[in-house]
């Protein structure tokens, strides 16, 4: 009698459908995992998508006002109708670069917002409006409320007085305590080096000119935000926890050696094997992926590279989960033996948070180049050219890790 | 209920405990992570901006950088590695010392200065860099200011993220002691059927639950001085921090009985934990972002242990001044027990239909 054929395809999608019921079966873990992914794409929502990088500094009097009052002595000191016209066409109420100035008529307004007694709101038109929160007054409409924690108060003839070469000129820094020091040493620079400027003496060194100064690409106004450095690592994250789920599912094959009894069907240990790599890479796949997609990680420019490198990180954490899972560890060793892989490879996707580059024993963990390529494709949005080494070196430690993976797998279901 | 039953059990899984893995990383992770989170993360929060300086003459300038508060120097071999680090964004910004510049500087030669700023480093940072650098340039040039700078500050300085930081570190040695290990005991008992045997002895559910409650309230108040303790934050008395953390040690173990009833099995476990650690940790960030709106972090049931060990532990206050958290603390434990008895009754329905 002919039994009837079955094909290799045919037996690897049942073992599928038998790990995706296997899955689906325990609907608190599989609605757990859905709200783990809610809360990473909203965490990745709330974070900010801009990045801080002014510091507020308060001014009194305004700027146009201690220039008005140096007109004449700077007239007596033999500045031209033009030089004083460009002084006051200059818009330095705009502060330098990383400085936002917040101009208070007089220094006690000041004091009293830095000091926490006053609230300065800045309008929709940049008027500033005060308000004494104790009074009971409603918050202005249409403003924003400012942070003032130092503030400079001139005196009103400062400008006349230092050209001039006044003796005792006095300049008081507001400055809330917790401001941290270098701030508050660099805004008494700050007013130092104005004096020295203003009273006529140029710098000890001549500086190199500006743009020859800034090394790499300028981002200054456009810096990369927390929002957009967490992409990568959460979807990072969300490969790696998939290998808890998967080397859960192999363990729990391992122990009750349900593998045996696969093994007595026309089921090969090939097609076993295969069964779970598709399986547990495509969870931890899809997941990341989807993740990725909500968060609108993927561009016209880097969808490819995103995709590559998500299977590689997939495919990688698969065959972590594989020498886990083959260990055949009952729940709380499992998780044990998974810490032991996962935290390290943990690092380098906290080292993203860090401005910098990685250091050297960074560089070398197999996680690196997948999330150096998570990085380089989401934030910076590199393309193939400038990832491909990036991606042949994950892909080295793929086929080494996933190749472990499978010997440690393939060896101990042969052992059954 | 019998105590000398419950003590038993307590002993023996006090006993038993160190074998397992869980138990060794519930005593490592205080230490692993006081040491990360202070040492790494403490400066991810509160970045100072970073100079490199290649000093290739002894130059006063470089002393001077280095004794400044604030800034995070580095001395650099060379003008090649400088500029490398600076562009990688290793460094905000960097400048080279040349051989002669302090006497060059004196003599009113003005030299040129080699001065580079990463692309990536944020203009705040590049302005304090620049001037500070400046006024040390001004310093050793030896004239004086055409100014005199009073600085007058208000208030008392922020609290460093360091120990803003032990909250977060509190909370993981005590969810790790007191929730989980409990917990996973309760679940492994019940996988591996020993529950189900201590139980067809004269033992109660009442009592196991008791003796896992015992173990892991004393872990958990344990673990959670030997964190305190690690971070400094012992507070000013010590009978009044051992009240607040034997209050905390009891509310998270009744967490722990009651994860542990629930779990079927360790995936259920696990996946819950998973789930609800948002939940607890939720008031443990409210101590990194005092800006927040505070008031939030008390929707949170941890928040009512967690602000006492920081008030008594970190603030140094009196236990006094948290008697209500503390008061809610132990109501929600309470309110706990009948449903970790209905659920335990529920557990042992479902042992004995198999």
């Amino acid at each position: 009698m002919s039994r009837p054929t079955v094909t290799r395809k045919a037996l690897v999608a049942a073992l599928l459908k038998k790990e995706a019921l296997a899955y689906s079966r325990d609907t608190l873990y599989l609605f757990l995992t859905g709200l783990v992914l809610v809360m990473i794409v909203v965490l990745a929502t709330v974070v900010p998508d801009s990045v801080e990088e002014q510091i507020t500094l308060g001014v009194s009097p305004p700027v146009s006002e201690l220039i008005a009052n140096a007109t004449d002595e700077l007239k007596r000191l033999g500045a031209t109708e033009q030089q004083l016209a460009e002084l006051d066409e200059a818009d330095l109420a705009e502060g330098d670069e990383g400085l936002d100035l917040v101009q208070f008529e007089t220094a006690d307004d000041l004091s009293a917002v830095v000091k926490g007694d006053l609230e300065a709101w800045r309008t929709a038109d940049g008027g500033l409006v005060l308000r004494d929160p104790g009074s009971g007054e409603s918050k202005p409409t249409d403003a924003e409320r400012l942070s003032v924690s130092i503030g400079i108060a001139f005196p009103p003839t400062f400008v006349s007085d230092v050209a001039s070469k006044q003796d005792g000129v006095e300049v008081t820094v507001f400055s809330d305590a917790s401001v941290p020091p270098e701030i508050q040493g660099a805004m008494q620079s700050f007013v130092r080096e104005a004096g020295y400027q203003l009273a006529g003496e140029e710098l000890p060194v001549t500086m190199p000119d500006e743009d020859s100064i800034v090394l790499g690409q300028d981002r200054s106004g456009d810096q990369i935000s927390l929002r957009d450095k967490l992409i990568p690592m959460l979807a990072f994250l969300i490969l790696m926890m998939e290998t808890f789920s998967m080397s859960s599912l192999i363990s729990v094959e391992v122990l009750q050696r349900t593998v045996g009894a696969l093994l007595v069907t026309p089921v090969r240990v090939a097609d076993f094997l295969f069964a779970k790599t598709v399986f547990g890479t495509g969870l931890a796949f899809s997941q990341g992926v989807v993740v990725l997609a909500i968060v609108g990680a993927f561009t016209t420019a880097n969808w490819s590279v995103l995709m590559v490198t998500m299977l590689l990180g997939a495919l990688m954490f698969t065959g972590i989960a594989m020498v886990v899972g083959s260990a055949g560890k009952d729940f709380i060793g499992q998780l044990f033996y998974s810490m032991a892989y996962v935290i390290p490879l943990m690092i380098p996707a906290f080292g993203v948070l860090f401005p910098g580059s990685a250091a050297p024993w960074i560089q070398v963990l197999p996680s690196y180049p997948v999330i150096a390529s998570l990085v380089g494709a989401s934030v910076y949005e590199l393309g193939w050219p400038e990832l491909w080494t990036s991606l042949a070196y994950a892909l080295a430690w793929v086929c080494v890790i996933y190749i472990a993976g499978l010997v440690a797998l393939k060896r101990k279901v042969e052992s059954l | 209920m019998s105590l000398s039953r419950v003590l038993r059990i307590a002993k023996k899984d006090f006993a038993l405990g160190p074998r397992s893995p869980l138990f060794l990383y519930t005593l490592l992770l205080p230490v692993v992570l006081t040491l990360v989170f202070q040492v790494a993360f403490g400066s991810l929060f509160a970045p100072q901006p970073r100079l490199g300086i290649v000093d290739q003459g002894d130059s006063e300038i470089a002393e001077l950088l280095v004794a400044e508060e604030g800034i995070d120097v580095t001395l650099i071999d060379n003008e090649q590695e400088l500029k490398q680090q600076v562009e990688a964004n290793d460094l905000d910004a960097g400048m080279v010392l040349t051989p002669g510049i302090d006497e060059k500087i004196r003599t009113g030669a003005r030299p040129p200065l080699d001065f580079y700023i990463s692309g990536e480093s944020y203009a705040s940072n590049r302005i304090i860099l620049t001037v500070t650098a400046i006024d040390t340039l001004r310093v050793v040039e030896g004239g004086n200011a055409p100014i005199t700078v009073n600085v007058e500050n208000f208030g008392e300085a922020g609290l460093p993220v360091s120990t803003r930081l032990i909250p977060v570190i509190v909370f993981y040695a005590l969810v790790m002691a007191g929730v989980f290990t409990p917990g996973s005991s309760i679940v492994e008992e019940k996988e591996k059927g020993t529950l189900m045997a201590l139980l067809v002895t004269p033992v109660r559910t009442s009592e196991v639950l008791a003796a896992k409650w015992v173990f892991g309230a004393t872990l958990a108040l344990a673990m959670s001085t030997v964190t305190l303790a690690l971070n400094r934050a012992l507070g000013g008395n010590a009978l009044d921090l051992l009240v607040v953390l034997a209050i905390a040690a009891a509310m998270t173990a009744m967490l722990g009985l009651l994860v542990g009833v629930f779990s079927k099995n360790s995936t259920v476990l696990f996946g819950l934990l998973k789930g609800v650690g948002w939940f607890l940790f939720a008031p443990a960030i409210f101590y990194l972002f005092p800006n927040w709106p505070q008031w939030i972090a008390k929707l949170f049931p941890l928040y009512w242990i967690i602000d006492p060990i920081w008030q008594v532990g970190v603030m140094g206050e009196r236990v006094t001044t948290v008697a209500f958290e503390l008061a809610v603390a132990v109501a929600i434990t309470i309110a706990l027990v009948p449903l970790t008895l209905w659920l335990a009754r529920r557990m042992q329905a479902q042992m004995a239909a198999g």
